[in-house]
């Protein structure tokens, strides 16, 4: 099978931004979380997930941030979603985990709320 | 003609589990008590009820609930769906439990029983899954019933929107949408025949397309050793057979394919459908074989007469060359197997009834004229003479597909419901506030 998701992990001052590009489903979900806890790991307590370049998302991608969430919350920590595409916004809307991983337009502005804790 | 393998087993091919989020939420229940509140606190809830047939029962509108209900519910973690399953009286069907009220089919009483039911239970919304066939009474019109006296808002999704209905079936599907707030066809053509045929209201109908299975594109060459077609040009078409399949127009082309592509071998996959083998026995099936045999093409047609699960139909679909829905009826509104095949990314010929005619614009299909072999073999030929051609019709309909994965059309679906309810609860409001 084809993996369609690439994935790319750079810092922003002290928070982790993994930056995803393509589908995360089912056959991509458990690389991302892996990607994700080993962020966590290295120190990583805060995270951006930009989707911009993300097309599709199906419950395992939800189920992979939530599993990412547990990991952060024991460190203080959040995760927060870039730059939602529609598709991938409404997903978030519909099931109403805008309001667990809240979603940003501007990479500085989800810096900003990670920093400042709110 | 030889038999296609009973079973195969390639977990190269198989379709990963997505319940993660339930999984997850699952999990946290146990493992941190305080994510579990706060998920439970802020995800949406909704409790929707499904009617409709439901497997084990086999068919294609049973097959079709299974799917929206594990799709939408794989979104819902708080949720708990219920399934009214139609059934007739006669059978025993060992549903699974999420299946909590049964409406035997025949009997007028029952569907009363099941509208109290729901209106008695936590139920928020309701789809209706209709096809005349599932439904008891002249043209099943029974369903009415059920519609007329629930109090819950409901949604029915049209597996069949006829151009020419008799009176009787004009006047149910307009009932019908009368009594739901929506009414989902799975293409625009079908919204369209509602609108000029019934007459209904262009606001009560939406289209949501028929779910695929998320399947990512995968080397065909790969499968087909594990099926032990290795070197050989497959031609396929699979679902419950009946007349109205055609199935005999693309064995009466093999014989032409044959001289082109003498490793060409088509694949008819799936079971005689019940209805069809209670009246008719497999009378058609027979005079496949008849023509086969006489054509003198036994090793290269084959048939596997299962219903089949869907990782082995999708491992079949996935070694597939060129998928072939050679149906009869041009009315056709709908196609599930056509659907599963554009999901898998296949190059695909059909005759152009409504459902083919629209999904595979664009590039991603060749139609071909109804009951005509000759039309039949050009086109597979073509095809399989024409990689680049191959190529480009397999990733248009993959392309297509991506979209209608069940994962997408689940939020569709789940999108919908809540569209209704608020808009319900709004109204409700204004309601009380003008008393």
């Amino acid at each position: 099978m084809e993996m369609d998701l690439g994935i790319e992990v750079r810092k922003n001052g002290k928070i982790t931004v993994i930056q995803l590009a393509g589908e995360l489903d089912a056959y991509t979900a458990a690389r991302f979380k892996e990607v994700m806890v080993d962020a966590i790991e290295d120190g990583g307590e805060n995270l951006i997930v930009s989707m911009a370049d993300v097309e599709y998302i199906d419950s395992s991608g939800l189920g992979a941030l939530v599993g990412g969430l547990k990991r952060v919350s024991e460190r203080r920590g959040k995760i927060v979603i870039l730059r939602a595409q529609p598709q991938v916004r409404k997903v978030f809307e519909i099931t109403g985990l805008e309001r667990v991983f809240p979603l940003f337009d501007d990479e500085d502005e989800a810096v900003a709320a990670l920093q400042g804790g709110s | 003609m030889a038999e296609a393998d009973k079973t195969i087993n390639n977990p190269d091919v198989s379709i990963p589990e997505e319940f993660a989020l339930r999984d997850e939420v699952r999990w946290l229940k146990s493992e941190d008590i305080r994510l579990f509140r706060l998920l439970r606190e802020s995800m949406n809830k909704i409790e929707p009820a499904y009617v409709a047939t439901y497997p084990p029962s086999e068919c294609g509108i049973a097959t079709f609930t299974r799917d929206v209900v594990t799709s939408v519910a794989k979104y819902t973690p708080f949720s708990r769906p219920t399934v009214v399953a139609i059934r007739r009286e006669h059978e025993i069907e060992p549903y699974e439990r999420i299946v909590r009220f049964q409406i035997f089919k025949q009997n007028r009483d029952s569907y009363l029983d099941a509208a109290r039911f729901l209106n008695d239970s936590e139920v928020d919304i309701v789809s209706v899954q209709h096809e005349y066939g599932i439904y008891g009474g002249e043209d099943g019109e029974y369903v009415l019933d059920l519609l007329e006296a629930l109090e819950k808002p409901a949604v029915v999704t049209l597996h069949t929107v006829l151009q020419k209905p008799s009176p009787n079936q004009k006047r149910i599907v307009q009932e019908m949408v009368r009594l739901c707030e929506v009414a989902i066809v799975m293409v625009r053509v079908g919204r369209q025949i509602l609108l000029d045929v019934y007459g209904v209201d262009p606001g009560k109908v939406t289209v949501i397309p028929h779910g695929v299975p998320n399947v990512h594109r995968v080397s065909a060459q790969s499968v087909k050793r594990s099926l032990g077609l290795a070197d050989r040009a497959i031609i396929s078409t699979f679902g419950l057979i009946n007349r109205g399949k055609g199935i005999e127009y693309v064995i009466q082309a093999m014989p032409a394919i044959l001289k082109k592509h003498p490793n060409a071998v088509y694949l008819v996959l799936g079971a005689t459908h019940p209805g069809v083998r209670s009246y008719e026995g497999e009378s058609y099936r027979n005079m496949l074989t008849e023509t086969i045999s006489r054509l003198g093409i036994g090793q290269s047609v084959r048939f596997n007469n299962r219903f089949l699960a869907l990782d082995e139909l999708v491992r079949y679909l996935c070694a597939t060359d060129v998928y072939v829905t050679p149906y009869v009826n041009k009315d056709q509104i709908v196609s599930g197997t056509l659907a599963y095949a554009l999901g898998c990314g296949k190059a695909i010929v059909s005759t152009p009834y409504l459902y083919a005619e629209e999904v595979l614009a664009d590039g991603r299909g060749i139609l071909v004229d109804f009951n005509s072999p000759d039309s039949i073999a050009e086109s597979i030929i073509r095809i399989l003479d024409d990689p680049k051609l191959k190529e480009s019709l397999e990733s248009a309909a993959y392309r297509y597909g991506r979209r209608a994965a069940w994962f997408n059309v689940a939020v569709d679906y789940l999108g919908l419901f809540h569209k209704v309810l608020n808009r319900r609860r709004l109204a409700q409001q204004l309601a009380a506030i003008k008393t």
